[in-house]
């Protein structure tokens, strides 16, 4: 992989499409976080001052986060044309810039897919049903005790060597089957770890709290999604934002499908270059993205210390 | 009228006999202490009327309603629809309180409310507010729980039971996770719904407090009530010898 190839990507509609997916997200998380807060300040007198539940605050989050491919965008076309001398450091940052929407999408959209994966995985490694609970509890234990490096390369040459299907002209969008099985790969991945994390924090809550609410005379769901989840929220937040750090890190194993993420870059360039200034320069990114990630995360946890 | 109804309890744990045909009727404006020594099956009694339990074969009703029943030695519960009929007409008092922790005091006493019985927003802040005076805490409608003490987190789970205006309340032994001051608040909330009558059934190690405010004493030792009698004359005077055992050590 040159690192020339870049201008191939340069001329391609990705960032269109990526722009208007991340504009619709916003707008979409925008609007879910509008009707929370709305829901919410039903328990209140009018006119208190009323405190953002964690779910608005989350969601707003991920309204700013999808943003970033769209101010991307805008910067992109104030800093100029990306096929210029890549051999300075200005054109290294560029070109790992690029390779960073890619870092960027893998794992966004990992988190999107896995989180809920992850619930429903959990859902049914508790299962009472045992032959639901088996598969959920075969399928946690196979992807966590196999290499997710070897996870993708299945996912990506699975359908191939197994099935017979070509993959090679499989697209949606910009996004073209290396990039998806890597998304695939990941979430698949991270929904395991993440259900193990969602399933501690489900059984430690207290036998009691399901015991009032039964008393009371909530129904299942509204007891699971009123007392119960809201409460493992805040007990799993440590543990998840762990994973999520993990995985903006582990996206560079994306490099094995010859997905053009940010490391794939820096090596491309390494060796073009023969220094390792793209390796420090990646590193300076991976580190401001996860700077990022705890400071959002701090603030996530912060908006639910209102009670212990 | 007969707000409980407990014929022939029988339940077990595994092989552990825990309730061994238990008998128990409480009547409207009643007020029955069950006192008795650890694992003799005063909470477990508790919590097969409280629905948190099945039972093993007998008769429960509350307010007239049947939740289960053993017919031609077949046990059988009412259906959903019943059970929760029959779950608004009771509330529930737990030892640990469990409020609800990211809920608001209001939030904690109102949820059931709006959610389950429909009521409107405004008319379950009247009746929070309403119970919250009665219960003293009107100051501390905003607060969470874990801002108040234990006496005040025990109030707040005793007038989130009233809410929904239930014919009868349970008490799982209200105060013993209390200290002594703190327990005092609790019991005097208590005398009060008794000198209003309010049927209820409180499983307590406080004795001189069950003599006093409980109409009715019950002493369960084993599995069985080994003794039930009018509150003074149960702990003053009792007759068989295990209760005589028991009181001496209080």
């Amino acid at each position: 992989m040159s690192p020339t190839d870049i201008s191939t990507i340069e001329n391609s509609s990705l960032y269109y499409v990526l722009t208007v997916c991340s504009v619709v997200l916003a707008v979409g998380f925008l609007i879910v976080s509008e009707v929370i807060m709305n829901n919410h300040k039903k328990h209140y007198p009018v006119g208190a001052k009323v405190k953002k539940p964690p779910l608005v605050v989350l969601f707003l989050t991920l309204a700013g986060i999808s943003i970033i491919p769209f101010a991307v965008l805008v910067i992109r076309k104030y800093l100029g044309s990306i096929s210029g001398n890549y051999t300075t450091l200005m054109g290294t940052v560029r070109l790992l810039a690029q390779g960073f929407l890619y870092t960027f999408g893998i794992f966004f959209f990992t988190i999107i897919f896995s989180l809920p994966l992850g619930l429903i995985v959990a859902a049914g490694k508790m299962s009472k049903i045992k032959t639901i609970s088996v598969i959920f509890k075969v399928y946690v234990s196979v992807l966590r005790g196999t290499p997710l490096m070897l996870q993708l390369l299945l996912v990506y040459f699975g359908p191939y060597y197994l099935f017979g299907i070509s993959t090679g002209n499989i697209e949606i969008g910009p996004f073209n089957y290396r990039f998806i099985a890597s998304i695939i790969g990941f979430s698949l991945n991270y929904a395991a770890y993440f259900a193990e994390i969602f399933r501690g924090g489900i059984q430690s809550m207290p036998k009691g709290q399901y015991e009032a609410a039964q008393v009371l005379g909530f129904s299942k769901m509204q007891t699971y999604f009123k007392i119960i989840l809201p409460q493992v929220v805040k007990r799993v937040l440590p543990s998840v934002g762990n994973e999520i750090i993990t995985l903006v890190k582990d996206t560079s194993l994306a490099q094995v499908l010859a997905v053009t993420e940010m490391f794939t870059q820096a090596s491309a360039l390494a060796s073009a270059q023969v220094s390792v200034m793209p390796f420090i320069v990646a590193g300076l990114f991976y580190y401001l993205m996860n700077v990022i990630i705890e400071s959002v995360l701090g603030v996530i946890e912060k908006s639910m210390s209102y009670y212990s | 009228m007969n707000i409980l109804e407990m014929h022939d309890i029988h339940k077990s744990f595994n092989d552990l006999d825990v309730l061994k045909g238990i008998d128990l009727t409480v009547t409207q404006g009643e007020v029955v202490a069950v006192i008795g020594p650890s694992g003799g099956g005063k909470s477990t009694l508790l919590r097969c009327a409280t629905t948190l339990e099945r039972i093993d074969s007998g008769k429960i009703a509350i307010g007239g309603d049947v939740l289960c029943d053993t017919k031609e030695g077949k046990l059988h519960y009412c259906d959903k629809k019943m059970l929760s009929e029959i779950r608004s007409k009771f509330g529930l008092v737990f030892q640990n309180f469990n409020l609800f922790p990211h809920f608001s005091v209001r939030r904690n006493i109102t949820e059931a409310l709006v959610h389950v019985h429909k009521k409107s927003k405004a008319e379950a802040d009247a009746v929070c507010d309403s119970l919250l005076a009665k219960m003293d805490l009107t100051a501390k409608a905003e607060e969470y729980p874990c801002n108040l003490s234990g006496g005040q987190q025990q109030r707040v789970s005793i007038a989130r039971a009233l809410a929904t205006n239930p014919e009868i309340i349970f008490f799982d032994e209200p105060t013993s996770a209390l200290d002594p001051e703190l327990t005092k608040g609790v019991l005097n909330v208590i005398k009060d719904l008794a000198a209003e009558k309010m049927t209820m059934v409180i499983v307590t190690h406080e004795m001189s407090f069950a003599r006093d405010v409980a109409d009715r004493i019950v002493f369960m030792d084993g599995g069985v009530i080994v003794e039930e009698g009018p509150a003074y004359e149960l702990v003053t005077n009792p007759k068989e010898e295990r209760t005589k055992k028991f009181l001496a050590g209080y």
